[in-house]
C-alpha cells in the first residue's frame, strides 16, 4: 500500500493507459495473423500465375491483371459468370426456403399446443445428430428415381421443407421469448394462426430470420459436397465446383485464375453480410419489447 | 404447414410442382421438361450418353473437340460431357455408383478396375467387341492388358505411360554424371552422392514413398507389389526399403521432407531442392511449366543391370454395365481410341496414344511430348517392358496409405518396422472393404 519508497509511482490512469495500449497492440498482432491469408490471396491474385507458387513475397513486385482478364475467357469452354449465376440462384433459393419454412415450423412448435409436440420437437433436434454422409446415398437414390439429379431441386428442396433443424431450433427459442400477450391479442382481434404468424410473429422475429438468412447464404455459397454429387453438367456447376476446374494434378494448374476467381467469389458473401448485418444489430436493439 | 408456405411463395410452388411432374414421369404417365439424368432416349431415336472424366482445361477442350467429331459421324448419338478434377471425380463417382447412376462412359485407371468390377459397375467390353461394336485390335506394346482383370476387358486404354525418372538436366551436367540405360541402384545413388557433394542439393525428392516405384523394384527382384488378392512382399522387405530410404533422408541424399511439404503444390524437383524425381512419364510436362531448369527423362535404375521392371500403365475408358445403350457406348469408345483425327486432337495428354492408328496420326511438336515419345520408344526397344499385374480391389487406398505412411517414415515420426506393420494392417482392411 505504501509506495513512498518507490520512485516510479504510476497513477491509476497511467496504468490504465499502458494496459490499453498493450491490449490494442495485442489485438493488432492477432488481427495481422488472422488477416494474413486474406492479404496473401489478394496479393497472389495480382501475381503472374507462375510466381504464385514460386515467390514467397506477400505482395506482387509488379501487379498484373492477367488473372482477372483470364477469367473472362472462361474455363474449359464454360463462362465463369455461369458459375456465379448458378451459385447465386442456389443461395437465394436456399435463403428463401429456410427463412419461410423454418419460421413456419418454429411457429407451430413455439406457439401451438398439439399432441406429440414435444416428441416431434425432440425428433427434429435428433436429426441434427445424423451425419450428412449417412443420408447421402439414400437421398441420392431418391432424387435419381425422381429424375431430379442434375437440377437444383435436390439441393434446395430440403430447405423448403424445414429440414434445417438448427434454424428451426433457433427460431423456436426466439419465438418462445416473445410475449404471449401479443399473439393472444391477435387472437382476440380475430386472427387465425397464419395471420398471427405472418403479421405478428414474423416481423418480431427479424433478428432470428436475418441470422438464419446470413448463415444459409454462406453455407449454400460455400457448399461443395451437395453440388458435386448432384450437378453433372459443367455449365450448371456452382462457384465451388468451378474453382476445382482450375486444378490439374497431371499438368499445370492455373493457380492465377483460380485465386482471382476465389477473390471474386468472396464478394457476394461479404456484400450479403454487409447488407444484412445492419438489420441484425437494428433488430437486436428494437426487439426488446419486454 | 407446407400448405401455408406453399401458398405464399411462387418459387416453392414451382419446386413442388416440378417434383410432382417428375414423379409422374417416373410413373410413366407423361413426359416432362424437367427430366434429365437417367432417361436418355427420345422419339426420333437419338440417344444421349453421359461421358465423365477428370483432368485439366487442355484435356476438357480436346475431348470436347473429339466429341464434336463423333457427333458429326453419328448424328443419332449425343454425348453429354461431365468433368472435374481427380479427387472430386472419384468422390462423386463413388456416390453415383452406389446410387446406381454412374456415367455411361468414364475415364478409369488400373487401380480402380477390380474395385468397381466387384460392385458390378463395369461392363465387360469383350462382349461388345464380340458383337462387332468395338475393336480391340491394333493396341501397341500389349497395353490392352492394362484394362484386363480376371479374364474380362474392363477398360480400353486411351494412352500408355510408364514410370520414369525425371532429372534436372543442368544439375546432372554440372555434376558431371550421366544416367545410362541399365544403371544399377548403387550407381544411381552414387550419382546422387556426387550431385550432393558438388552442388549441395539433394539427389531425390523421396523415392521410397511411391508405391509404383517400389512395385518396379519388387518386379526387378521377381516379386510384385500386388498379387491377385494381396500384397506381393513381406513386412521385412518393406522395412528394409524404408530403412534404406530414411537413412538417405538423414544423410541428405533425399531432400528434407519438410521442405518438400513447404513448396507444395510445386514439386521439390522444380523448386530446385533435389535433382531428380520418380513419376509417370506423362506427368513430366509440369516441370517445364513450374521450374527454371531444363528437365529430361532418365532410365529407371535396375538391380541386375538390365531389367527395369517397367510396364505400360494406362488411363482407359470404361463403361457402366447398366447403361441403357451398350451398343452406342461401345461405338463411342471405339471411335475415341481408334479414330486418327481424335488422336491428333488429344495428343499425349493422357499418355502416348494407345492404338497404332492414333499413334501414327499424331506427330508431337513440342519438347516434352517428343521427350516422352523418345523415352517410351527407348524403353520398348530395350525389351524390358513386362506385363502389368492387375491390381486387387483396394489398390487406390493402399497407394494413398503407402504415400502417407512412407511420409511419416521420411519425417522420422514412425520407425520403418512399425510403419511397415501399419501398412500391412491398413492393406488388410482395404482388401476387405
Amino acid at each position: 500500500m505504501t509506495t513512498a519508497t518507490s520512485p516510479a509511482v504510476r497513477t491509476a490512469g497511467e496504468r490504465r493507459r499502458t494496459g490499453s495500449i498493450a491490449w490494442h497492440v495485442g489485438a493488432l498482432v492477432v488481427l495481422a495473423v488472422v488477416l494474413y491469408p486474406v492479404v496473401w490471396v489478394v496479393g497472389a491474385a495480382f501475381k503472374p500465375s507462375k510466381d504464385i507458387i514460386a515467390s514467397l513475397d506477400l505482395l506482387p513486385a509488379r501487379p498484373v491483371w492477367a488473372n482477372f482478364s483470364g477469367l473472362a475467357d472462361g474455363i474449359s469452354g464454360i463462362s465463369v459468370s455461369s458459375f456465379f449465376v448458378n451459385s447465386l440462384l442456389y443461395a437465394v433459393l436456399a435463403v428463401v426456403g429456410v427463412v419461410l419454412s423454418a419460421s413456419l415450423t418454429a411457429y407451430a412448435f413455439a406457439k401451438i399446443r398439439f399432441a406429440g409436440r414435444n416428441l416431434l420437437f425432440t425428433l427434429m433436434i435428433g436429426t441434427l445428430l445424423l451425419p450428412y454422409h449417412v443420408l447421402l446415398i439414400p437421398q441420392y437414390v431418391m432424387f435419381r428415381k425422381l429424375e431430379l439429379v442434375d437440377t437444383l431441386v435436390p439441393l434446395v428442396a430440403g430447405k423448403f421443407l424445414a429440414t434445417e433443424a438448427f434454424f428451426v431450433f433457433l427460431m423456436v427459442q426466439f419465438m418462445r421469448g416473445l410475449p404471449r400477450e401479443l399473439d393472444e391479442a391477435a387472437k382476440l382481434d380475430g386472427c387465425g394462426h397464419l395471420r398471427t404468424y405472418w403479421s405478428v410473429v414474423l416481423p418480431l422475429c427479424r433478428p432470428a430470420l436475418i441470422t438464419s438468412a446470413i448463415f444459409t447464404f454462406i453455407n449454400a455459397w460455400n457448399d461443395f459436397m451437395g453440388p458435386l454429387i448432384y450437378l453433372n453438367t459443367p455449365s450448371k456447376y456452382t462457384v465451388s465446383l468451378g474453382l476445382m476446374m482450375f486444378r490439374d494434378q497431371e499438368g499445370i494448374s492455373n493457380y492465377g485464375s483460380m485465386i482471382a476467381m476465389s477473390l471474386v467469389a468472396l464478394v457476394p458473401v461479404v456484400a450479403f453480410f454487409m447488407a444484412f448485418q445492419r438489420y441484425l444489430i437494428d433488430g437486436m436493439a428494437t426487439s426488446g419489447l419486454k | 404447414m407446407q400448405q401455408g408456405g406453399n401458398a405464399r411463395t411462387g418459387i416453392e410452388r414451382r419446386t413442388i410442382l416440378k417434383a410432382a411432374g417428375a414423379s409422374l414421369a417416373v410413373a410413366g404417365l407423361g413426359a416432362t421438361a424437367t427430366a434429365c439424368g437417367g432417361g436418355s432416349g427420345s422419339a426420333d431415336g437419338t440417344v444421349t450418353i453421359r461421358y465423365a472424366w477428370w483432368g485439366g482445361e487442355p484435356r476438357a477442350i480436346a475431348i470436347k473437340k473429339s466429341i464434336a467429331l463423333f457427333e458429326k459421324k453419328y448424328p443419332k448419338i449425343k454425348i453429354k460431357p461431365e468433368f472435374t478434377d481427380y479427387e472430386a471425380f472419384w468422390e462423386k463417382f463413388q456416390t453415383q455408383a452406389s446410387g446406381g447412376n454412374p456415367p455411361d462412359v468414364f475415364q478409369n485407371a488400373v487401380a480402380f478396375l477390380r474395385k468397381y468390377d466387384k460392385r458390378g459397375v463395369l461392363m465387360d467390353l469383350k462382349t461388345q467387341a464380340d458383337a462387332g461394336n468395338l475393336s480391340l485390335d491394333n493396341f501397341r506394346n500389349g497395353v490392352l492388358a492394362a484394362g484386363q482383370a480376371d479374364g474380362k476387358q474392363l477398360g480400353v486404354p486411351v494412352g500408355a505411360n510408364t514410370m520414369s525418372l525425371v532429372i534436372d538436366l543442368k544439375a546432372f551436367r554440372k555434376a558431371g554424371v550421366q544416367p545410362e540405360f541399365g544403371w544399377t541402384w548403387d550407381e544411381y545413388f552414387e550419382a546422387l552422392q556426387t550431385i550432393q557433394d558438388k552442388l549441395k542439393i539433394a539427389g531425390d525428392t523421396g523415392y521410397f514413398t511411391i508405391m509404383y516405384l517400389y512395385d518396379l523394384y519388387l518386379r526387378q527382384n521377381g516379386k510384385a507389389f500386388f498379387t491377385d488378392s494381396a500384397l506381393g512382399f513381406t513386412e521385412d522387405d518393406l522395412t528394409r526399403w524404408w530403412e534404406d530410404g530414411y537413412k538417405r533422408v538423414r544423410s541428405g541424399l533425399v531432400a528434407d521432407p519438410k521442405k518438400i511439404e513447404q513448396v507444395k503444390p510445386k514439386s521439390g524437383l522444380s523448386a530446385g531442392l533435389a535433382a531428380s524425381e520418380f513419376t509417370w512419364d506423362n506427368f513430366s510436362i509440369r516441370y517445364e511449366g513450374e521450374g527454371e531448369s531444363d528437365y529430361g527423362l532418365a532410365p529407371i535404375p535396375t538391380t541386375d543391370g538390365k531389367d527395369t521392371g517397367q510396364y505400360l500403365g494406362s488411363l482407359m475408358l470404361s463403361a457402366f454395365t447398366g447403361t441403357q445403350h451398350p451398343k452406342e457406348v461401345a461405338q463411342f469408345i471405339d471411335f475415341m481410341v481408334h479414330d486418327p483425327e481424335v488422336g491428333k486432337i488429344m495428343g499425349y495428354d493422357r499418355g502416348i496414344l494407345a492404338t497404332t492408328e492414333q499413334y501414327e496420326a499424331y506427330a508431337p511438336s513440342d519438347g516434352p511430348d517428343k521427350g516422352v515419345k523418345a523415352y517410351e520408344e527407348e524403353v520398348a526397344a530395350a525389351g524390358v517392358l513386362g506385363k502389368i499385374t492387375p491390381h486387387p480391389s483396394g489398390a487406390d487406398v493402399i497407394e494413398a496409405a503407402f504415400l502417407r505412411i512412407g511420409g511419416e517414415v521420411a519425417q522420422g515420426k514412425a520407425k520403418p518396422a512399425d510403419a511397415a506393420r501399419t501398412l500391412f494392417s491398413e492393406a488388410k482392411a482395404a482388401f476387405a472393404g
